[in-house]
Order: structure tokens, then C-alpha cells, then sequence
């Protein structure tokens, strides 16, 4: 009989601990656009004849200690608080490394390359859920220098600051750039963290923050304001269901037209009916299911992005 | 006989002054402990220490600034947990408390009952600043005579933690 209840305690015990977790968002450490210009790290290219700047990474790292030093330092205290995040310039490595695999790569029997689609080839940047935005100006006033720090918690697929920290640290006359750049990393990150924690208490209370988009393949013979599918428009029955889906309801339909519609501010729970964690994807694929039933028999193709964006095309695969 | 009686007396005598010290004292340090948890001290941001602690200086109110002095420790621990601090000279920057609800002392009351008690774990995260000599400020306010500025290192860090393994705040990992 011990050993009957012993087992159900540990079924019970896995069940919990396999289940009771839910998707953990990655963060990542960028230096900010406006940072990059400012220091010069950046390509340019010509957008049809307008010059375009976008940040180069590589270069800032290879040439710019302090900014490895500011990344290493939140780096240290996320970790230490038991958050480890990922480091742009290893994600940045092994995408590289990645692709020369792929590319070096064929089948043992016939010397098939692996696969890779225009879209595989876009994707393959370093992302992370949460992006950290890093920002500093060196403020300079006779001999004194200051620091002006900023930190952007920003989700990747909401565009939503859901976290921050910024100030101007004391002037100094002898303090060197680094000095006073640890100073900044460790009078921000408790008020950085304590504004994450915020958002991951209400992620918990109210469920996940996401964006779900419906497209249409041009090969598909329906459209969303077709009443063919039910009794109201394809469209009003599909914001029927993410009502029924979503948290307490709350969805912002944000476009809505006969080709596609975009619904952002979607609460989804953080567990399925299963018990098991879900993300945009998972919650999308519901209503590819519910698409795919009878009497609407739509079938859709469903994209993800993250954790947080999921995009569902309908008409075919 | 008479001599014996004397010896008596002053026993007693010295027994019962011996007691109204204990008493007083008691007494100051239980009016001490019911000013921290009434809020009555103040926090201020004296720099930016080493990574994981806190330097503030705490400002206490007693009768008698040894008592006053003595609560510092407590009162930043307290204050670190419940109240945060504005910001201010030397880089400050405002500090968010480490409670995540105005409540948590209510909920638990029976965790920080034993925490704050004298000698009791908040001990292990304060320290006092060994630069500076405690401020003692001569106040006429009913009840009090002394506020008193004493320099403290808190290790928020390893106070956070110790808060996080107890259940008490959640930490940012909790629930993935």
C-alpha cells in the first residue's frame, strides 16, 4: 500500500513540476540604435536612394570595450538573479557558425542539401522575447563627467516598453568611463528588475501579452466577410472564438478587412486545457483545429514568431 | 541582627533599581521595535556601493540615542523591504522596495515577527558603515528627544534571495 501511494505521489510530482512551468521569455542585451550612430557603428546602405543607417553589431563589439563591459555587468546581475540572459555577440557567433554548417552540410546516401526557404534565410537573426535596450551619453562639463543611462525593456512582438530604468549618475572629476559605467549598471538594475518582475506578475495574473494575425492565401476562394461559414462573417465568428479563448475576453481587434485581420493586446492563458505552457503558436494552432472543423473546413497555414506572434494563412498549407 | 537587616536592604534596594533599569530599558527598545514597524524612521541614499548592497543612512527617533542607534539596522532592513527610498546627491537613484505588495507585511506577519525580532535573522544582511560616527540631532517632538542619522550597508542582494527561498517575494524566475 506505501509503495502504491509512494508511486502516485511521484506521478503526481512529475505531473506538477513537467506542467507547472510556463514558456520562460528570453532576454537579450542591445546596444541601441541611436547608441550605435552616435558611435559610429553602423553600415549605411542606399534604400532607392535614400541612405539608410542600421546598427552594426559586430563591429561595436569587436571594437568597443565598454559597451562588453555594460553588457557583461547586467549580464552578471540578471544571472544572479536567476534570470540568465542571452549574449548578443555568442547569439551572434553561432549564427554564423550555423550557417557555414548548413552550408558545408549533404546526406551521406544522396548529398542532399538541407533545406532552406527565403523565409528561413530572414529569420535567421539574433532575437531574443525581450529585447534590453542599452543607451549611455557621456556627459561632459568642464573637468566633471557624468554618466546618462538608459535600459528599455522592450517585448519583441508587442513593441510595447515593458520595463525600463534611466538616470544621470553623480559627476565625477576622476572617475574613469568604465567606473562610472558599473556605477550606472548597479544603481539601475534593481529599479530594471523590480519593473520586469511588474510585468511577469501581471503576464501571470492576466496571461500572455500577444499579436495574431489572419492572412489569405490569393489561391483561396474565400474571404473573412463571407457569411458561407457559419451565421455572422467568417471574421465576426473567428472574434467570437478569441473571446472564448482569451483571458476574461480581452482582445483588441485592431484590423479587420476581407483579406486579413489583426488582433493585438491578446490575453492568452499561459496553460492549455492540457496543463500544458503555451505560446501564440500553441494558441493560434486552437484555432487553425477550429478553423479546420465542420462546417467552416478552412484549411490554414500557421507561421510563428516567438513566443509572442503567431500568424495563421488561410486556404491551404 | 541589625546589621544583617542593612545588608538586606540594600540588596533590595539595589535589586529594585537594577530592575526599573531592565524595565526602562525594555521598555525603550519595545517603543524602538513598535516605531519601525509604524514607519517611524527615515531612509536616505548616501551612494552607490559595491554591486548587491545598499549604503543608506537611516534616521531613528528614541528618548534615548543609543536605543535610536541600536534600531538603525533594523529600520534599514525594514525600510529596504517595505519602503524603497527616493533618490538623491551621488548617483542615487530611487529604489523600489522589495516587497512586490503594500499587504506583504500583513500576510506575513508571523515571517517577519521572527525576522525583525531582536538578534533575529535581519542581523545577517546589515552592517554599519565604519565612516562615518552616527549623526544624533536634538529634536522636540512629544515622546522623543534624539534623531539620530547612522551610516548602514544593507546586502540587498542576498536579502532578496533569502526573502525569495523563504516564499515570501517572488523572484523574477518564479513560475518558469
Amino acid at each position: 500500500m506505501k509503495k502504491v501511494l509512494l508511486v502516485c505521489s511521484l506521478i503526481i510530482l512529475g505531473t506538477t513540476l513537467s506542467f507547472g512551468q510556463a514558456k520562460k521569455p528570453t532576454l537579450m542585451v542591445v546596444p541601441s540604435d541611436a547608441w550605435c550612430i552616435k558611435n559610429g557603428y553602423v553600415m549605411e546602405f542606399d534604400n532607392d536612394g535614400t541612405v539608410t543607417k542600421i546598427p552594426d553589431y559586430k563591429k561595436a563589439m569587436q571594437e568597443n570595450t565598454d559597451i562588453l563591459l555594460v553588457i557583461s555587468s547586467i549580464n552578471d546581475m540578471m544571472a544572479e538573479r536567476g534570470f540568465p540572459l542571452k549574449n548578443l555577440e555568442s547569439a551572434m557567433k553561432t549564427l554564423s557558425s550555423n550557417a557555414a554548417e548548413d552550408n558545408m552540410r549533404s546526406s551521406k546516401e544522396s548529398g542532399a542539401e538541407v533545406n532552406e526557404s527565403p523565409i528561413d534565410a530572414l529569420k535567421k537573426v539574433a532575437k531574443a522575447d525581450i529585447i534590453i535596450q542599452l543607451t549611455w551619453t557621456v556627459n561632459t562639463t568642464g573637468p566633471k563627467k557624468s554618466i546618462t543611462f538608459i535600459l528599455q525593456g522592450l517585448d519583441a512582438y508587442t513593441d510595447k516598453q515593458i520595463a525600463g530604468a534611466n538616470g544621470t549618475g553623480a559627476p565625477s572629476f576622476s572617475a574613469e568611463v568604465p567606473v562610472l559605467l558599473k556605477e550606472a549598471v548597479t544603481a539601475h538594475i534593481d529599479n530594471f528588475s523590480a519593473s520586469l518582475q511588474s510585468h511577469f506578475d501581471d503576464m501571470f495574473a492576466n496571461g500572455r501579452e500577444v499579436i495574431i494575425r489572419i492572412q489569405t492565401w490569393d489561391s483561396w476562394d474565400g474571404d473573412l466577410e463571407s457569411e458561407d461559414y457559419g451565421d455572422d462573417e467568417l471574421g465576426i465568428l473567428i472574434e467570437d472564438w478569441m473571446a472564448a479563448n482569451t483571458v476574461k475576453g480581452r482582445f483588441s481587434t485592431t484590423d479587420m478587412t476581407e483579406s486579413m485581420a489583426l488582433f493585438e493586446q491578446v490575453r492568452i492563458p499561459l496553460f492549455d486545457e492540457k496543463g500544458r505552457a503555451q505560446d501564440a503558436r500553441r494558441f493560434a494552432s486552437g484555432l487553425r483545429k477550429w478553423l479546420k472543423e465542420d462546417p467552416r473546413l478552412i484549411e490554414s497555414k500557421l507561421v510563428m514568431k516567438g513566443l509572442g506572434r503567431a500568424t495563421l494563412i488561410l486556404g491551404e498549407k | 541582627m541589625k546589621t544583617m537587616i542593612n545588608k538586606v536592604s540594600v540588596l533590595t534596594v539595589l535589586f529594585l533599581a537594577f530592575s526599573f533599569v531592565a524595565t526602562a530599558q525594555i521598555s525603550k527598545q519595545k517603543k524602538a521595535n513598535d516605531d519601525t514597524e509604524e514607519w517611524k524612521y527615515e531612509i536616505e541614499c548616501v551612494g552607490i556601493g559595491k554591486p548587491g548592497t545598499k549604503v543608506i543612512k537611516v534616521w531613528s527617533y528614541s528618548k534615548n540615542a543609543k536605543v535610536a542607534t541600536g534600531q538603525a539596522k533594523k529600520n534599514a532592513v525594514h525600510g529596504i523591504i517595505f519602503q524603497g527610498y527616493a533618490g538623491g546627491g551621488q548617483g542615487c537613484t530611487s529604489q523600489k522596495p522589495l516587497a512586490n505588495s503594500p499587504a506583504l507585511e500583513q500576510e506575513k506577519a508571523e515571517f517577519f515577527k521572527d525576522f525583525f525580532a531582536d538578534g533575529g535573522k535581519y542581523m545577517k544582511f546589515v552592517s554599519t558603515s565604519g565612516d562615518a560616527a552616527p549623526e544624533v540631532i536634538g529634536v522636540k517632538l512629544k515622546k522623543y528627544k534624539y534623531k539620530v542619522g547612522v551610516v548602514v550597508v544593507v546586502m540587498s542582494d542576498n536579502l532578496r534571495k533569502d526573502l525569495e527561498a523563504a516564499g515570501i517575494v517572488r523572484g523574477l524566475s518564479s513560475g518558469f
